[in-house]
C-alpha cells in the first residue's frame, strides 16, 4: 500500500516537473508565468535527486555507512570537526554559491528565458551536481586531500601541475571579472558607492568586536553589523541627496577600479581578524536573506515572464556579449549549471568535516541543485522586467549610445518597445542618475530583485530602498569573493615562489607577504583596469574568458573523477562523468577557438586587434585615442594569448589522461588506488553529529 | 482531560526541542559555537596540553579558514 502511494507521489512529481517543463519549452505569445519556472526547476530537482543522485551514490561509488570518515577520525575541534548534515549543508552551499549564479543566467538572459533556463537545469542535474558529489566523495576517501593533490595523486604529476596553474588562472580572470562587475553598479552611483564603502568601517568594528570586546561571539555581532549595513542603505538616500556629499561618493569607474585594487591589497596583507573575516560573517548572513527572500518574493508575487523565449540575438549579435548559444549560452552561465570552482571546496573543506559517508549525496548533489535554483530565480528576475528596460541596463555605450533617447532608439529598432522617459523614470524611481550602459549584470538584477520585492512590501515608494539593498547585497558577496581569493591567491603565488627560492614561501614573512599581495593584486587589477577602459565594456570580453577558465576547471575536476572511477572498476558506469566531461571540452574548445580566431570582430579577440590596428594604419583614428588604441589592442592580444594558454591545458591534460586510461583498461598499467584503508565507525546508527553532547 | 494535556505538553516539547535544535544549528552554522566545540572535542579526545583561550581560538581558527579557497564565484 506504502509503496504504491510513493509510486504515485513521485509520479505526480515527474509529471508536474516534465508539465511544466514542456510549458516553458513550447509556450508562445502571451507572457507566462514565473511559477512554471518554479514548478519545472523543483519537480526536476526532487526526480533527479531521489533517482539519479542515488543511483550515481549506490552504483558509482557505493557510499559505505560503516566506514568512518576523516571527521571521525582526525576530529580535532578545528579543520575537522563532525557536523551535522543539514548544518554543513548550509555550511558548504555558503561557501559556493557567490556573484556567478546571479550574474551568468541575467547575461544569458539576452538568448530569451529558453535556452539559460533549460541548460541551468538540465546542467545541473548531469554535470555540476556529479561533479561536486562525486570529488567531495573521492576527498572523503583520502583524508579531505585537495583536488591538486588527487589529481597528482591519481592522474600525473603534471595533472597537479595543470590543475595547480588552473586554479590561479581562474582565480586571476575570476577576481577581474567581478570587481569589473563591482566597478559597473557602483561607477556615478553615490547611494550605492556610499553604503559600500561604509561596509567596510562596519566590518572594521564587528572584527575589533569579535576580537577585543567578546572574542568568537559571532552571531551577536553579526547581528550588530547586519543592523549597521542595513542602517547605511538607508542613509545612503540623505548621501545621495545632499550635493555636497553626492559629489565626494560620485566615483568613475578607473577610481572605483583603483579604490577595489587598494581594498585587495589591503585584505589580503591586514591581519584577517580585522577585515576578511567579519566581513565574511556580515556578507554570510546577508546573502542567505536575500535568497530567502528572493525566493518569498517570487512565490509571493509571481511575476510574468516578459521575455520572449528566443530573442532575436541567438544569431549571435547580442549587445550584452557576442557570439550564438553554442557554445556562448553554457560559457556565460556556468556557475549556476557547473563550476569548476566548488571542486576546490568540495575537496579541502568540506570533506573535513562530513560525519557520514551518505551525507555527501545531500551536501554535494543537494547543495548544488539549490545553487541551480539560485541561477533559476536570477533568471526570473531579469526576465520578469520589460525586455527593453533589460537590453538598455545591460548593454553597453558603444553598441545602444549614451543617451536614454538614443539607447530607446536602437532599442526599439531590435523590435523591444522602449522610451527614453521609460528609462529616466526608472533611474528616478530606484534613485539613481542613469540605468544606461551599467552591464554585469548586478543593476538589472538588482532592478528586477527590486521590482519584486516592492511589489511584495512597499510598493513603489521603496523601489530605490530595495534597489539599493539588492546593489548592496550583489557587491558586498563579491568583495568577499575578492578580499578571500586575493588572499588564497597570494598564498599560491608564495607557495609556486618557494620553489624557486625558499623564503618566498613563509606566510609570515613581511617582504614576501607584500610581494605576493602586490603581485596577486596586479595580476587582476590588470584585467579590471582593461575592462573598465573598454569601449564595449569590459564584460563582452571578460565573462566569457572567465567562463572559458571556470569550465576548464571543471574539465579537470572531471577528468580525476574519470581516472578514479576506471581505477575503482566502475568501467560500466563512467559515462556518467565522461559525457559531461565530452560536452564540457567541446564547449570550452568551441569557445576558445571562436574567442581567438572568429572573423567578427566583436568576438575574435585577434580580428578585433588587427581592424584596429589596420584603422590606426589608415589614420582614421584621433590622435587623442591612439594610446587608448594600442592599448585595447595590445588587451586583445594578451587576452588570445591567455585563452590559447588555457585551451592548451585541457588538450595536455586530456591527452595525458587518455594515455593513462588506455594503460589502465588494456591492465598495461596497475590500477592503484590512494585511498585510505577502511576503519570501521564507533559512532551508532543513530549518531547524528551532537558530536560531544551539551544538549 | 489528562489525555489531551499530555498530548498537549508532548507537542510542546516537540516544538521547543524543534526551536533548540534550530538555534544550536544556527549557532554552528555560522561558527558561534566553534570554540564550544574545539573544547568538548578536547575533552572527549583526552588531548593533552593546555586548551587555547577562546581569544587565541578565535585568531588562529580565522587564519586558517581564510588560507584555503572558502569562498566560491
Amino acid at each position: 500500500m506504502i509503496s504504491v502511494l510513493r509510486f504515485l507521489v513521485w509520479l505526480l512529481v515527474a509529471l508536474v516537473g516534465a508539465g511544466s517543463l514542456a510549458e516553458i519549452a513550447v509556450h508562445r505569445g502571451e507572457p507566462i508565468n514565473a511559477m512554471w519556472f518554479v514548478a519545472a526547476a523543483l519537480g526536476c530537482y526532487a526526480l533527479a535527486f531521489r533517482f539519479y543522485s542515488a543511483f550515481v551514490a549506490a552504483h558509482l561509488l557505493t557510499l559505505d555507512d560503516t566506514r568512518a570518515t576523516p571527521a571521525e577520525r582526525f576530529d580535532d575541534g578545528r579543520d575537522f570537526v563532525p557536523t551535522n548534515k543539514w548544518v554543513l549543508f548550509g555550511h558548504h552551499f555558503a561557501a559556493i554559491a557567490g556573484p556567478g549564479p546571479l550574474v551568468g543566467p541575467t547575461l544569458a538572459a539576452q538568448f530569451g528565458y529558453l535556452p539559460g533556463t533549460m541548460w541551468l537545469i538540465a546542467g545541473a542535474i548531469f554535470a555540476g551536481c556529479v561533479q561536486d558529489f562525486v570529488i567531495l566523495f573521492f576527498s572523503i576517501r583520502r583524508n579531505g586531500k585537495s583536488l591538486g593533490e588527487m589529481a597528482r595523486e591519481e592522474v600525473s604529476r603534471r595533472g597537479g601541475l595543470i590543475a595547480q596553474i588552473a586554479v590561479l588562472a581562474i582565480m586571476v580572470i575570476l577576481l577581474g571579472v567581478i570587481a569589473l562587475v563591482v566597478v559597473n553598479a557602483l561607477k556615478s552611483s553615490p547611494w550605492a558607492t556610499f553604503t559600500l564603502a561604509m561596509t567596510i568601517p562596519i566590518a572594521m568594528l564587528v572584527g575589533l568586536y569579535l576580537r577585543f570586546l567578546r572574542p568568537g561571539r559571532v552571531l551577536e555581532a553579526s547581528v550588530i553589523g547586519v543592523a549597521l549595513v542595513m542602517f547605511v542603505v538607508m542613509a545612503g538616500q540623505w548621501v545621495a541627496e545632499s550635493p555636497s556629499w553626492a559629489h565626494a561618493f560620485t566615483l568613475s569607474g578607473v577610481a572605483l577600479a583603483f579604490a577595489l585594487i587598494a581594498y585587495g591589497f589591503a585584505a589580503s596583507a591586514l591581519p584577517v581578524w580585522l577585515l576578511l573575516a567579519p566581513r565574511d560573517y556580515l556578507s554570510a548572513f546577508i546573502k542567505a536573506g536575500a535568497i530567502f527572500s528572493l525566493a518569498a518574493g517570487i512565490l509571493l508575487v509571481r511575476p510574468e515572464i516578459l521575455m520572449p523565449p528566443l530573442t532575436r540575438f541567438i544569431d549571435g549579435n547580442g549587445p550584452v556579449f557576442a557570439g550564438k548559444i553554442f557554445p556562448f549560452c553554457f560559457i556565460t552561465i556556468a556557475c549556476g549549471a557547473i563550476s569548476g570552482f566548488h571542486s576546490l571546496i568540495s575537496s579541502g573543506t568540506t570533506p573535513k568535516m562530513i560525519l557520514r559517508e551518505s551525507h555527501s549525496r545531500l551536501i554535494g548533489y543537494g547543495a548544488m541543485l539549490m545553487e541551480s535554483f539560485v541561477g533559476v530565480m536570477a533568471m526570473v528576475a531579469a526576465c520578469a522586467m520589460t525586455p527593453g528596460v533589460y537590453f538598455a541596463i545591460n548593454s553597453p555605450a558603444g553598441i545602444v549610445g549614451n543617451t536614454a533617447d538614443a539607447a530607446a532608439k536602437t532599442i526599439s529598432d531590435w523590435g523591444f518597445a522602449l522610451t527614453g522617459a521609460t528609462m529616466t523614470n526608472m533611474a528616478k524611481l530606484v534613485g539613481e542618475p542613469s540605468l544606461l550602459n551599467r552591464p554585469g549584470g548586478a543593476p538589472s538584477l538588482a532592478v528586477g530583485m527590486a521590482q519584486i520585492f516592492s511589489n511584495t512590501i512597499g510598493g513603489p515608494r521603496l523601489l530605490s530602498i530595495w534597489y539599493h539593498f539588492a546593489i548592496m547585497f550583489e557587491a558586498l558577496f563579491i568583495l568577499t569573493v575578492l578580499d578571500a581569493g586575493t588572499r588564497v591567491g597570494r598564498f599560491m603565488i608564495q607557495e609556486l615562489g618557494g620553489h624557486l627560492w625558499k623564503p618566498f614561501a613563509r606566510t609570515s614573512w613581511l617582504p614576501g607577504m607584500l610581494l605576493s599581495s602586490a603581485l596577486i593584486v596586479a595580476m587582476w587589477g590588470y584585467f579590471l583596469y582593461q575592462g573598465v577602459i573598454d569601449p564595449l565594456g569590459g564584460i563582452n570580453s571578460l565573462w566569457p574568458l572567465f567562463g572559458i577558465a571556470n569550465q576548464l576547471l571543471a574539465c579537470v575536476a572531471l577528468v580525476l573523477a574519470t581516472t578514479i572511477m576506471i581505477k575503482m572498476g566502475r568501467v560500466r558506469w563512467l559515462w556518467v562523468t565522461v559525457l559531461p566531461m565530452i560536452w564540457l571540452v567541446t564547449v570550452t574548445m568551441t569557445a576558445s577557438f571562436q574567442k581567438i580566431f572568429s572573423a567578427n570582430t566583436r568576438i575574435g579577440f585577434l580580428s578585433l586587434a588587427q581592424s584596429l590596428a589596420a584603422q590606426m594604419a589608415a589614420g582614421k583614428i584621433p590622435v587623442a585615442k591612439i594610446a587608448d588604441t594600442r592599448r585595447i589592442i595590445f588587451n586583445q592580444r594578451l587576452d588570445a594569448v591567455v585563452t590559447a594558454a588555457l585551451a592548451l591545458m585541457i588538450l595536455v591534460l586530456i591527452v595525458e589522461a587518455l594515455v593513462q586510461w588506455y594503460l589502465l583498461l588494456t591492465k598495461r598499467k596497475a590500477a592503484t588506488l590512494h585511498e585510505t584503508p577502511y576503519v570501521a565507525t564507533a559512532w551508532g546508527a543513530n549518531f547524528t553529529g551532537v558530536a560531544h553532547g551539551d544538549d | 482531560m489528562p489525555g489531551q494535556n499530555r498530548a498537549y505538553v508532548g507537542r510542546r516539547n516537540r516544538f521547543a526541542r524543534l526551536l533548540r535544535s534550530l538555534w544550536r544549528g544556527l549557532r554552528e552554522w555560522c561558527g558561534d559555537l566553534a570554540y564550544e566545540q574545539y573544547l568538548a572535542s578536547r575533552v572527549a579526545r583526552e588531548s593533552p596540553g593546555p586548551a587555547l583561550t577562546r581569544s587565541e581560538f578565535y585568531l588562529e581558527q580565522s587564519d586558517r579558514r581564510y588560507s584555503r579557497p572558502n569562498r566560491c564565484c
